[in-house]
């Protein structure tokens, strides 16, 4: 189930699909601002998405998911009031921003423009929308690749292969009169593989997504799907555990931007520094990283799953230099943060649906290329890991402490990849991590793996992208 | 904040019997449209949290949402649907699509419905789920709680720099509703209370380190009073300054009951049929034999009165029912629901867990850490995770480091690592102190010689 993309003039789909007109908008803002207020957001979405699984050989389990609601929310100044309905009925919108406005008590009912369409840039324009691809194509695709996959090599004893794609109209309404209408597509391959030799079992995949169609799926990358998820799952039968204890980490290119993510980007987002509870609360226009250090969060780059043409509150997609030279230049702002601050909003407003208020939270955070040659980094190490693959992380914003879980990788040793490694969980501190970042790479990659944020009990699909660097020093979760 | 009405939620304080019917209609549009077998699933909840900031009421939020589930065989093909669009036109239209689209996999009998026979409740009124003082909840009273946490909070850390403190109340109510095409039908409702604090603290070097605390209830009265949720928030604040890496090496580790599920967790994975299915399972095999040191036993009841994890039902229309997973060491038990036992050929005994419980011992966390020259007691988790088909596992720690009885250091940026099987072997003593306010209901757990990697 998948929904097309609108036609007609932004606004359209809400209009002529739920008689959301302007006069019913311009009522319902009204009401959220009735008791006063310094801001609020409309925020409608329809959004519909299709998955299919393969197991046992056969393509026999298939889902399909559609959500329709609205949420609106009220600002007083750093206070925010919040409903949603899953009814788009006149009766059903009022209340909710009537239950929304009683978080401003005392204030004058604001005065809301006539809703003004305002076009955005799409960064990822789809070639062949899944409203237009049959099952039939979903299910043969996901076959292939269990097919290709088992033919890679035969110590592999189960592949599970599945796909889900999904599109969502959003529309927001601003008191100024913005209104924007986005389509947001999205698509996910994955590949599940156990691999048994003797009693010993081990098991991995591998991932890709992004904001596109059916194009998305060419054969470069199908193929890619397919040999990463066997090459690690196979690579996990000779791996072992590394040494325990403090040593330098290398980090391969791509995947490896998850330490971005959780030991730097979190705290970048201005909602806990405003706060003051963010350890870069202080940090603003003050060396943190090695010269070599530039770390962006991008919402432009084309079809990446972090890709955003407007954020949920409105405000444009764009590109947002926090680290520049090792300086720490900006946070990532939503609207109320920037009010705070006194600058402009840098479109990371987002939030999971309609039944979540927006918070600032990253897109596609990237380090930018340094000056290393990837080998002479490795070639630099006399004993420590190198890193490839990830599964997850977390961080605690206040007192920087952030791990990562390493799925594969290798032991350094005087300079060269030795034994292959496994499951280890690496620990450090943001700040301290970044000040150790002594050599950057100029091979960034941005991983195309399906990443998904969480964050007040949020889940928001974001992307990330580092060149091989090596980190003097992080604490190793090994044996002995 | 005040209640509304709309007409989604129209009988949202009477009963439950416009859910049937929606579950009725449900069934009776996805046979109309060509499905051979249908399951819908009902839920509808309204819920309400408060958060405050620093003496300033941070976020008010309300939500009311209904939605339906829809499992649906055609032609002994399964697939499963979920839609909140519940406009009529919009629900025949989706599940029409349902339809069509099942009708291109491939099938697969075992994702028939359950037998009639195996499928009910157990007692709904005695799980008593809902408080029905949450009816008419005086909308002040989360205001008040979080205000009055707040007071405590700063109250019980006037030593320390606090640097922002949080505190929140929710409360909420949900409908759970089941149909089938075969003739089984159940509705159960529930109510949930919680609440809790985070506080910010400053540290030395400008680290600004967190402590958080959150409990919840079904019924408003068995709630953790304010006191003893501002004591606990600020001895984790105070176990979070000054904090960093040991020496690695191999230490006892007594893990706190609040977080010690989260280690136990790491053996529930492998135990679901469908992981011993697929081969992911390092338990495959392994039922009854012993996978535990002896003095670990592990029991999933579902059943408890007013518990956070009970249900009066599983996912499959069972009966919920209590169980022992492990007996002193001993597997007993894997969590086979209906599908995954088909393809196994075994018996269901279960996909889903409610209350896991650690029977408690007889000596407090102080009298066993008295006894112990060294260890350190885990308060915290941070990342990790687990390979279930090796068992292997890797997690981030932090804590305190106790010396004869003593703290000496608190701890973070380490890790523990090792195997599951290992760890659970070094299992040796539940202590007095069993945690009530989570699915997982266990003491404190000490284990032995455990791997910790730090400076």
């Amino acid at each position: 189930m998948s929904i097309p993309r609108p036609d007609g003039a932004p606004g359209a789909w809400f209009e002529d699909g739920f008689g959301i007109t302007p006069e019913l908008l311009r009522r319902v803002m009204s009401a959220a601002l009735s008791k006063g207020g310094n801001d609020c957001d409309l925020y409608f979405e329809h959004a519909a998405s299709t998955s299919v699984r393969l197991s046992d050989g056969k393509v026999n389990a298939a889902g399909t998911h559609v959500d329709l609601g609205m949420g609106v929310r009220v600002v007083v100044g750093d206070q925010v009031g919040f409903a949603f309905t899953e009814e788009l009925t006149p009766a059903a919108m009022m209340a909710a921003a009537a239950t929304a406005a009683e978080i401003a008590e005392h204030g004058d009912p604001r005065t809301v423009a006539a809703p003004v369409a305002v076009r955005v840039t799409d960064w990822s324009p789809v070639l062949e929308p899944w409203d237009q691809v049959d099952m039939a194509t979903r299910v043969k695709m996901i076959r292939d690749w269990e097919q290709r996959a088992f033919a890679r090599d035969s110590r592999i004893a189960r592949v599970e292969s599945s796909m889900a794609d999904a599109a969502m109209v959003v529309m927001i309404v601003r008191p100024d009169g913005r209104l924007v209408e986005d389509w947001r597509p999205m698509t996910r391959g994955h590949i599940t593989a156990t691999a048994i030799v003797g009693e010993q079992r081990e098991s991995s995949g591998a991932n890709v997504a992004g904001r596109a169609g059916l194009e998305f799926y060419d054969s470069a990358r199908q193929g890619r799907l397919v040999d990463q998820a066997i090459d690690r799952t196979v690579f996990l039968l000779d791996a072992g555990k590394p040494p325990a204890g403090e040593m330098p980490v290398v980090l391969a290119a791509g995947p490896s931007a998850i330490l971005l993510h959780e030991a730097i980007g979190h705290g970048m987002e201005a909602d806990f520094n405003r706060k003051g509870t963010s350890i870069y609360a202080d940090k603003l226009n003050k060396r943190i990283a090695d010269k070599d250090v530039v770390i962006v969060d991008d919402g432009t780059v084309p079809h990446t799953r972090g890709a955003v043409n407007v954020d949920d509150e409105g405000n444009a997609g764009q590109r947002t230099v926090l680290v520049e030279g090792g300086v720490l230049r900006t946070y990532m702002h939503d609207e109320i943060s920037a009010r705070h601050y006194g600058v402009a909003p840098t479109g990371s407003g987002r939030r999971e649906g309609f039944r979540s208020p927006p918070i600032p939270r990253m897109r596609a955070t990237i380090m930018e290329n340094g000056p290393h040659d990837p080998q002479d980094i490795i070639r630099s190490v006399k004993r420590g890991i190198y890193c490839q693959t990830f599964s997850n992380g977390q961080v605690h914003i206040g007192g920087g402490d952030f791990a990562f879980y390493m799925k594969t990788g290798f032991l350094i040793e005087d300079g060269k990849l030795t034994r292959p490694i496994k499951d280890v969980n690496i620990i450090g501190n943001g700040p301290q991590a970044l000040e150790r970042i002594d050599m950057v790479g100029n091979d960034m990659i941005i991983d195309e793996g399906g990443w998904t944020c969480g964050k007040n009990g949020q889940s928001v699909p974001v992307s990330q992208g580092m060149p091989t660097v090596r980190v003097a020093k992080l604490n190793v979760g090994g044996m002995g | 904040m005040s209640k509304h009405t709309d007409s989604k939620h129209a009988d949202s304080k009477h009963g439950l019997d416009s859910l049937l019917d929606l579950g009725q209609r449900v069934v009776s549009l996805a046979r109309e449209l060509g499905a051979d077998q249908v399951r819908a699933g009902v839920g509808r909840g309204v819920s309400t949290e408060l958060s405050r900031r620093d003496g300033h009421i941070e976020k008010a939020e309300k939500s009311r949402s209904l939605s339906v589930r829809a499992s649906i065989m055609v032609d002994g093909r399964f697939s499963a649907h979920a839609t909140s669009d519940l406009r009529p036109e919009a629900l025949r239209e989706f599940l029409g699509r349902a339809v069509e689209a099942t009708r291109f996999l491939e099938p697969d009998l075992n994702r028939r419905l359950p037998d009639l026979e195996t499928m009910g409740d157990a007692d709904i009124d005695a799980l008593d789920m809902r408080d029905a003082s949450w009816d008419d909840l005086d909308p002040a009273y989360r205001q008040a709680r979080c205000a009055d946490l707040e007071d405590r909070v700063r109250a019980a850390g006037s030593d320390l720099k606090i640097r922002s403190v949080t505190t929140y109340a929710w409360d909420g109510s949900s409908d759970h509703v089941t149909v089938t095409s075969h003739g089984y039908q159940s509705a159960w409702r529930s109510t949930s209370f919680g609440g809790g604090a985070v506080i910010s603290l400053e540290d030395e070097g400008g680290r600004l380190p967190e402590a958080y605390f959150t409990t919840g209830a079904r019924h408003q009265a068995d709630q953790l009073g304010p006191e003893t949720i501002a004591k606990q928030v600020i001895e984790h604040g105070r176990h979070r300054l000054g904090g960093g890496p040991t020496a690695s090496g191999r230490y006892a580790m007594l893990v706190e009951n609040k977080v010690a599920g989260r280690i136990l967790g790491t053996l529930i994975g492998p135990m679901h049929a469908e992981a011993i299915y697929e081969k992911r399972s390092c338990l495959d095999g392994k039922l009854g034999q012993r996978v535990a040191n002896e003095a670990l036993t592990i029991i999933d009841d579902p059943l408890l009165p007013r518990a956070a994890g009970s249900h009066p039902h599983d996912g499959d229309g069972m009966p919920a029912r209590r169980r022992t997973l492990l007996d002193r060491g001993v597997l007993q038990e894997f969590l086979v629901d209906v599908y995954n036992g088909r393809r196994l050929g075994w018996e269901p005994t279960s996909g889903d867990v409610g209350n896991l419980i650690v029977p408690q011992g007889v000596r407090s966390p102080q009298a066993v850490l008295a006894t112990l020259p060294q260890a350190i007691v885990v308060e915290g988790f941070l990342g990790g995770n687990t390979n279930p088909a090796s068992g292997d596992f890797s997690f981030g720690v932090n804590g305190v480091l106790y010396q004869h009885g003593h703290a000496v250091r608190n701890i973070s940026e380490m890790n523990i690592s090792g195997n599951l099987f290992e760890l659970l072997d070094r299992f040796s003593e539940a202590c007095d102190d069993a945690w009530i306010w989570s699915t997982w209901r266990t003491p404190s757990l000490l284990f032995h010689d455990i791997q910790f990697s730090g400076s």
